[in-house]
């Protein structure tokens, strides 16, 4: 459907709009209404017209301009898409959730509608400053939202960690993008891809470069940068772990896209020049974060931990995009967010679920889920299924099309990245262990009690939601592969 | 829409599955009766396409998924490598669910997890696409997982995640393999496309080294599936904790899945590399064959040397496709079938030692024959059919690969390498008797209490006496089996060689 004669000028930002409305008057309704429930519902009532907005932005092909600023198109679209179902998910689950109904409600709503915004403005973005300050809408919405759970030390030390670390790698990314503007006299990425290839390489470059994958390298929680992510998605609170896992990291990740992939590919000016060994860089770092975190995944005990883990991995498996540097894989790499979002979100669902019914976070706490709460069980067994790469779920389709991506495309084989598909295969593998361990705790070992346990309703729809999801995107893959595909060709 | 025969083959076990899922409570106790239904229409559509006169136009396919550059489909082929492995999945399928009719614990789990496993291997056997082929083998884990580690013995949560990680690791970089196959050929026709027909039949215009490389890949994965010697250590410990009906369905039509996948993928995708590695699959058969026999003679668990021996038996296979003459395939096929048949014998007659007389182990037994004569004949059957008894399936398994491969060494100017297959014969014949002789005959053993033992159950017997049936019905006349075979070797032999 056309938006263009209900948003005019401003279509383009359409989504965004519906969500600083929200973010404006959340905590003023809270103040009104004095109930958490109405809050929650205005919320959601919010995020669900700025999903719909989009969807048919999305499926009506929109291309435009807004302010001169940011462009929306097939990817950002997408993107947005993304992170407003990662909202959606949140949103839904927070009235619910015993961690996050005593915070004030109304500000912790109107920081997850701020954070969100952050991402979305990002995905429009084409320009180094429109990302940072994108990025940085969305860190200090997330630093404070970890600190919204004010009596749990975890939480306190969490923020804390987060802060700091966050505060290092805006101070590292400034300081690389202060360079290349430095070299270049400009923000916009395409220009500075142009400039690049005028002028050469040189060191100043290279350091620029440098710093701003550290510093965005911590957004993504890639290795060496990843320390912070478990500890802070412990501490949180669950649904805030849940945004920040699936949400967060994939703005991070888009952000990699949107700059060096643009950078190296789409101009292929400074392709020509140092491609080789920007690839080779992000190839190191993917083969790293996988195995890096898959092997500490295995001795987690926590299972927030252990998802943490997991979620650093499946960074590590999106990252091979950024070797391979070529549509295909961009399109896989997109794929693979989406079906990540659902199967990790999921996961987080049911732990907050678990949460709220009285059990703790402890791998040894699932004993004998299986007989407590069956269809919890199930669903916790397909998503961790999925995340391992267990076909036919999501996680399976997707991972197969981002696997075979560094194989191949359809001009043959290119033996240049078969060793990272190996790491990334033998990671699948190691990663079935600790999900397995979970499994089995569920279904075969004996638990305490067979009491069966209730969770809140909402809970329960997000968690159907995303079965419901995993199962449909592994079976037809095509009903988001085709977006992914437009998105891929729009960006590149 | 008309639905295929072939489509039908996957869908009612699935579900068949998805009803006795949701059985639980006070209606577990008919899970049985449904799954029974289930899997006996099954082999009823079984038989119809193996006796449909035109197999070929059976095949059935639409598109799955369509990407720009990439097509998969959900296609379903049958031909004579298959048919066989159909048949043998919906027979032992059925006949697991009559044997564990007595099963107590869950019984509507266990007909779900057997009915599952048939989806899988029915999927693996019909699949016409790679994409398909590697979802329906992955697909054939998890009920195997589950069945271990819920109905397996003590040992058995070790065995299940052995089993699990093992086979996922090898189809993983079988899956590497998949990829190279198709963008290979992808980037000889401007489209990727997961078909059998399409990349069977570019594969081997390809470069040599290519082949050669990628033949490595999917071997290793169909090898660990085999499993072939050093790569089977997963297999005694799966099948020492399994279950018998999850034995049952292990060993007589997963372990059919690795040779099916050499023969299907590498030897008719890959020529080359099958030329190339020819005396490297040569050395692990004779390697499985003569290590799995001496594995046999040291074993005190009974179920454990009927492992090992499956690892010899499958071996012979490898040994056939490695001679890769049309008598060496073909006598592979119909191997794998025998064995498939008598391995359903043996694992349901250790799996009633341990039920009924307390324990497998060897040393404990004896003279059991006097207590249980209609379960020591069933044993005795299984043992002889499985050494290569002439009159019984095992024997046309058997002599044949020898000879076939008699023929080629002779070719090849080796002919002292038949002295393995005499030693294994010989090993063979040698860990069976004297199995046979520790655990039937001779005086009542006094270290167990055998009041309890008690003899073969009424559904057990059934179950038992319908593959006895089989196993001296094409013992007689392998004929039956070898027509279904010899229009595809033929026309194999000569697409490839």
């Amino acid at each position: 459907m056309d938006m263009t004669p209900i948003f005019g000028d401003l279509t383009a930002i359409a989504p965004m709009i519906i969500l600083i409305i929200a973010a404006l008057i959340l905590p003023a309704v809270h103040l009104l209404a004095k109930k958490r429930t109405v809050t929650w519902a205005v919320a959601l009532v919010f995020v669900i017209v700025s999903l719909a907005i989009n969807v048919l932005m999305l499926t009506d092909n929109y291309v435009g301009t807004a302010l001169d600023l940011v462009q929306y198109n097939a990817y950002s679209g997408l993107m947005i898409l993304l992170f407003q179902i990662v909202l959606f998910l949140a949103v839904l689950v927070s009235n619910a959730s015993v961690e996050t109904t005593r915070l004030h409600v109304g500000a912790y709503y109107s920081l997850l509608m701020g954070a969100t915004l952050g991402m979305m403005f990002v995905a429009e973005s084409s320009d180094l400053l429109t990302i940072f300050v994108g990025v940085e809408l969305t860190s200090i919405s997330s630093y404070a939202m970890v600190s919204m759970k004010r009596n749990d030390p975890r939480a306190a030390e969490s923020a804390v960690k987060y802060v700091v670390i966050g505060g290092m790698s805006t101070a590292l990314t400034i300081y690389g993008i202060s360079m290349l503007y430095g070299l270049t006299g400009s923000t916009d990425i395409a220009t500075i891809a142009a400039q690049t290839q005028l002028e050469g390489i040189n060191l100043m470059f290279g350091i620029a470069l440098v710093s701003m994958v550290a510093g965005y390298g911590f957004k993504i929680a890639a290795v060496p940068f990843h320390m912070w992510a478990p500890d802070v998605y412990e501490g949180a609170s669950t649904p805030v772990s849940l945004f920040l896992a699936t949400g967060s990291k994939k703005m991070g990740l888009s952000v990699f896209f949107q700059i060096f992939l643009v950078m190296f590919v789409a101009g292929s000016s400074c392709a020509a020049i140092a491609g080789e060994e920007v690839q080779y860089l992000f190839a190191i770092i993917a083969a790293f974060t996988m195995t890096v975190g898959n092997v500490v995944a295995i001795a987690q005990n926590n299972i927030k931990r252990m998802l943490a883990y997991s979620s650093i991995a499946q960074a590590g498996y999106i990252l091979i995009v950024m070797a391979v540097m070529n549509e295909y894989a961009l399109s896989a790499g997109l794929f693979h967010m989406f079906t990540h979002v659902f199967m990790k979100g999921g996961a987080f669902l049911i732990v907050g679920a678990l949460i709220c019914a009285g059990i703790g976070e402890k791998i040894s706490d699932y004993r004998g889920l299986a007989k407590k709460a069956p269809f919890l069980a199930f669903a916790m067994m397909l998503f961790l299924f999925s995340l391992a790469g267990i076909p036919p779920l999501a996680g399976f389709t997707s991972k197969f099309f981002l696997f075979s991506s560094a194989i191949g495309s359809v001009d043959g084989v290119t033996s240049q990245w078969v060793w990272l598909a190996f790491v990334a295969i033998l990671n699948s593998a190691i990663s079935l262990y600790y999900y397995a361990r979970v499994v089995k705790a569920m279904y075969v070992d004996k638990g305490d009690n067979t009491e069966k346990i209730k969770i809140p309703k909402p809970f329960l729809a997000g968690i159907v939601i995303c079965v419901v999801a995993v199962i449909v995107l592994g079976v037809y893959p095509q009903l988001v592969f085709d977006f992914c595909e437009t998105a891929a060709a729009a960006l590149l | 829409m008309e639905i295929s025969l072939l489509t039908l083959l996957i869908v009612l076990p699935l579900i068949g599955a998805i009803v006795t899922l949701f059985m639980g409570g006070e209606r577990q106790k008919y899970a049985k009766y449904v799954a029974a239904a289930f899997s006996a229409i099954t082999l009823v559509i079984a038989l119809l396409v193996m006796f449909n006169d035109d197999m070929a136009s059976l095949a059935t396919s639409f598109t799955w998924i369509q990407t720009a550059d990439i097509t998969i489909s959900f296609s379903l082929m049958v031909d004579g490598l298959s048919i066989l492995m159909v048949f043998l999945t919906a027979l032992l399928s059925l006949l697991v669910v009559i044997f564990s009719a007595e099963e107590e614990d869950r019984p509507n789990y266990f007909h779900t997890l057997v009915l599952a496993m048939e989806v899988g291997l029915m999927g693996v056997y019909l699949a016409a696409d790679y994409f398909l082929f590697y979802v329906m083998w992955e697909l054939t884990l998890i009920p195997m997982y589950f069945m271990i580690s819920w109905y397996g013995g003590p040992r058995r949560h070790y065995a299940a995640i052995k089993f699990f990680i093992y086979t996922h690791v090898a189809s993983l970089v079988m899956l590497i393999g998949i990829f190279a196959m198709a963008f290979e050929v992808g980037s000889v026709l401007g489209h990727v496309d997961f078909s059998f027909a399409t990349i069977n039949t570019m594969m081997p215009q390809m470069a040599d080294s290519f082949q050669v490389l990628v033949f490595a890949l999917l071997f290793f994965g169909f090898a660990v599936k085999m499993p072939a010697v050093p790569f089977h250590t997963w297999l005694p410990d799966a099948h020492t904790e399994a279950p018998t009906g999850g034995s049952v369905l292990l060993a007589g039509v997963m372990l059919k899945m690795g040779s099916y996948g050499i023969i299907r993928v590498c030897v008719e995708a890959l020529p080359a590399g099958l030329d190339y590695w020819q005396w490297v699959i040569i050395a692990i058969a004779i390697l499985s064959i003569i290590y799995g026999a001496y594995g046999c003679i040291a074993q005190s668990d009974l179920k454990k040397m009927v492992a090992f021996s499956s690892i010899s038996h499958m071996g012979m296979v490898m040994l056939g496709i490695g001679c890769g003459t049309e008598a060496g395939i073909m006598f592979a096929i119909f191997q794998m079938f025998a064995h498939g048949l008598i391995t359903g014998i043996l694992f349901m007659v250790c799996g009633m030692t341990g039920h009924k007389v307390g324990t497998r182990e060897i040393p404990l037994l004896g003279g059991l024959a006097g207590k249980m004569p209609i379960y020591a004949t069933f044993m005795m059957i299984g043992f002889m059919a499985s050494l290569g008894l002439p009159g019984l399936i095992g024997f046309w398994g058997e002599f044949p690969l020898i000879f076939a491969f008699y023929d080629f060494i002779q070719a090849n100017d080796m002919l002292w390498m038949i002295l393995f297959c005499l030693l294994s014969l010989m090993l063979t014949a040698g860990y069976y008797l004297w199995a046979m002789q520790r655990t039937l005959f001779g005086p009542e053993t006094t270290k167990i209490d055998l009041t309890h033992a008690h003899d073969v159950s009424k559904t057990e017997g059934i179950a038992l006496a319908v593959l006895v049936v089989l196993v001296a019905f094409f013992g007689v006349w392998p004929d039956a089996a070898l027509s279904f075979i010899e229009p595809y070797t033929s026309s194999l032999i000569l697409g490839v060689i």
